[in-house]
């Protein structure tokens, strides 16, 4: 479970999360929806100890992100915009630094990678130096990289942004997948129909405040729309300061 | 933080750069390849400089006409040589040395005092006139010297009063001194590839790590910042470390096996002095590793971090030629400044000048200082978010 609680961040004069509560159940997945500045990836990079919180509280599973920030990467698994690999590294080498990074050893992170390369299709990349890798495999190893400890949450800050369709269909499978094995899992975007299509819940959150928030059809039936698309338009529109909350 | 962290980063980090062919022709070129250049190139400046100075091979046309003069050259050990018939044309062109020629009727005109000789060079030719033009000057005045001083005595007058001042030429600079100043260029050498050597590694572990988005993800892993800074850093060090004795080894192996007998004589490093050389540069390449890698986090990209760098390796390069033109005398403040201490005590230690404790001590302390705050600076650093996030 990930529980934040009036989380807030300010850069200079410009509040860029200004007030967040939500919860992201164990066990399900859970969209963070919202435009472009909305506060999406602030709020992401809170939750995973990269930038300190502003006010507020995150917790994960249970643990404190501002007291313990080691406990919470311990047991996330954290995805930004930065995927940056080592080209002169091979992509099972990349994953394999971080494995030794987290202590975890040879045999279990050897067994974690082919399981997710299966997954992934990406079996004849694994041996193969990254330079020159193309967008989507670049996303594949980092992804992979993020998740070779076995976290038991899982964030993802616009993991689809820029792949092509077949990376992004991986990718979607993937989550699907990593919820199937019971954990628990979050993940940013600014599209309405892929949120709809893999989460539980999803929370709207627009300039630095959450607008709405609930499953899928509790929020077209909020919204009083009858496409998707109106519903997250109509939504994110909503003053944040009286955000609306979707019966359950 | 812990050691199994800094170990894995460590590794990494060589691993990783070892496969960097920016990295691998740096010291492939500066190591392997400068020192032995550099070395050859110094021989052939140091014999022929001194072939120059030492050259007692005249040329003299006319050699039958004074066989006093001829008998003197003799005796000075001095070889005389014929010249070429068109010497006058190839002196011009400088393609012969100078000449000295002796006329026909030089005896009868020394008898009465009156003798002339011709003493052909052009003294723009540095190379050929000046030098052999100078000897032949320096034996004629010798050989008018000791005519002067037998006609004198033929005449009944001390010789005595020919010379106010009676002055001798006492050289206080043994070979090996005067072959130090020449040899400054070696410390020179090792300091400036302590200096940039790694400097590649560094940006690359730092700005380029920014450059290409990997910073934010590396950071997200449970380990201490410290402890990844100290892996890379290490890195770094071993890097330095291992140019350093490159081409300390270069310049070993070039001067124990290379036919120059000529550089031989002059500079003979003995087992204990290449020690004394690598203490004082393992030190010195990490810690300005070091404040390398703290000035390059400044930068966004490879390149924005390879200017600022730039400036330090300007800077301390510059060092050396500023302390030439001061002309300082050995002092204990040159050793706190960096690269200024080392270039002193390595210089002295070619010198074969005794070395104290304090030589080592203080500049390895001053390297200890640099390491030590750099390193605590940049982890202070990469705890702002404007150095993780900030990308270009």
């Amino acid at each position: 479970m990930i529980e934040v609680r009036d989380l807030r961040k300010h850069f200079g004069a410009v509040a860029a999360v200004d007030g967040v509560s939500f919860i992201a159940k164990a066990g399900a997945t859970t969209g963070l929806l919202g435009p472009n500045g909305a506060g999406k990836t602030t709020t992401i990079r809170m939750i995973g100890t990269l930038v300190s919180i502003g006010g507020g509280s995150v917790q994960v599973n249970g643990i404190d992100a501002a007291r313990d920030p080691g406990g919470v990467r311990r047991i996330s698994g954290l995805l930004t915009d930065a995927r940056g690999l080592y080209t002169r590294m091979t992509a099972r080498e990349n994953i394999r630094y971080y494995a030794d990074l987290r202590g975890v050893d040879a045999t279990r992170s050897g067994k974690t990678i082919a399981r997710f390369a299966d997954w992934l299709d990406m079996k004849d990349i694994l041996d193969r130096r990254t330079e020159g890798f193309s967008q989507g495999e670049r996303m594949k190893v980092a992804i992979v990289r993020a998740l070779v400890h076995e976290p038991s949450h899982v964030v993802l800050d616009e993991p689809t942004n820029g792949l092509d369709v077949m990376t992004t269909r991986a990718l979607r499978e993937l989550i699907k997948r990593l919820k199937a094995e019971g954990r628990t899992v979050m993940f940013s975007s600014h599209i309405m129909q892929e949120v709809a299509a893999l989460c539980d819940e999803i929370v709207i959150i627009a300039r630095g405040r959450v607008t709405a928030q609930g499953s899928a059809d509790a929020l077209l039936a909020m919204s009083g729309k009858n496409n998707l698309e109106d519903a997250f338009v109509a939504l994110a529109e909503i003053d944040g300061a009286h955000g609306a909350e979707a019966a359950p | 933080m812990s050691i199994a962290t800094i170990l894995t980063v460590l590794r990494k980090e060589l691993r990783d750069h070892l496969r960097d062919r920016r990295t691998a022709l740096m010291v492939f070129t500066l190591s392997i390849v400068m020192g032995p250049l550099i070395l050859v190139g110094l021989t052939y400046f140091v014999s022929s400089v001194e072939e120059k100075a030492e050259k007692r091979e005249v040329y003299v046309q006319g050699v039958e006409n004074s066989p006093q003069l001829v008998n003197f050259f003799a005796r000075q050990d001095v070889t005389i040589k014929d010249p070429k018939p068109d010497f006058r044309e190839l002196i011009k062109q400088g393609k012969h040395d100078a000449v000295l020629v002796i006329p026909k009727d030089f005896q009868q005109k020394f008898v009465s005092g009156k003798a002339e000789v011709e003493l052909v060079y052009d003294d723009t030719r540095q190379d050929t006139g000046g030098g052999a033009g100078g000897v032949l000057r320096r034996l004629l005045r010798a050989f008018n010297g000791e005519v002067t001083v037998q006609r004198l005595i033929a005449r009944g007058v001390s010789p005595q009063v020919m010379r106010a001042v009676e002055v001798q030429d006492v050289n206080m600079g043994t070979p090996a001194q005067r072959a130090a100043m020449l040899l400054f260029i070696i410390p020179w050498m090792a300091l400036i590839v302590g200096v940039t050597g790694c400097v590649a590694v560094a940006i690359d572990m730092t700005a380029g790590e920014r450059e290409r988005g990997s910073l934010e993800p590396l950071l997200m892993n449970p380990v201490s910042r410290s402890a990844v800074i100290i892996g890379k850093w290490g890195a770094v060090a071993v890097y330095g470390i291992v140019i350093v004795t490159l081409i300390l080894l270069g310049f070993g192996l070039t001067l124990a096996f290379a036919p120059m007998p000529k550089l031989a004589g002059v500079i003979s490093l003995s087992p204990a002095q290449y020690l004394l050389f690598a203490a004082m540069l393992f030190p010195f390449a990490p810690a300005i590793g070091a404040l390398q890698m703290l000035i390059a986090t400044y930068g966004r990209t490879f390149k924005e971090a390879q200017t600022y760098v730039s400036y330090l390796v300007s800077g301390l390069s510059l060092v050396p030629v500023v302390s030439m033109f001061g002309q300082f005398k050995d002092a204990v403040w040159q050793l706190f400044v960096p690269m200024l201490g080392q270039l002193m005590v390595l210089t002295r230690i070619l010198r074969g000048e005794p070395v104290q404790a304090i030589h080592f001590l203080l500049p390895m302390g001053i390297c200890v200082l640099i390491a030590v705050v750099s390193i605590a600076l940049l982890t202070h650093l990469l705890q702002r978010e404007s150095i993780i996030f900030g990308r270009s």
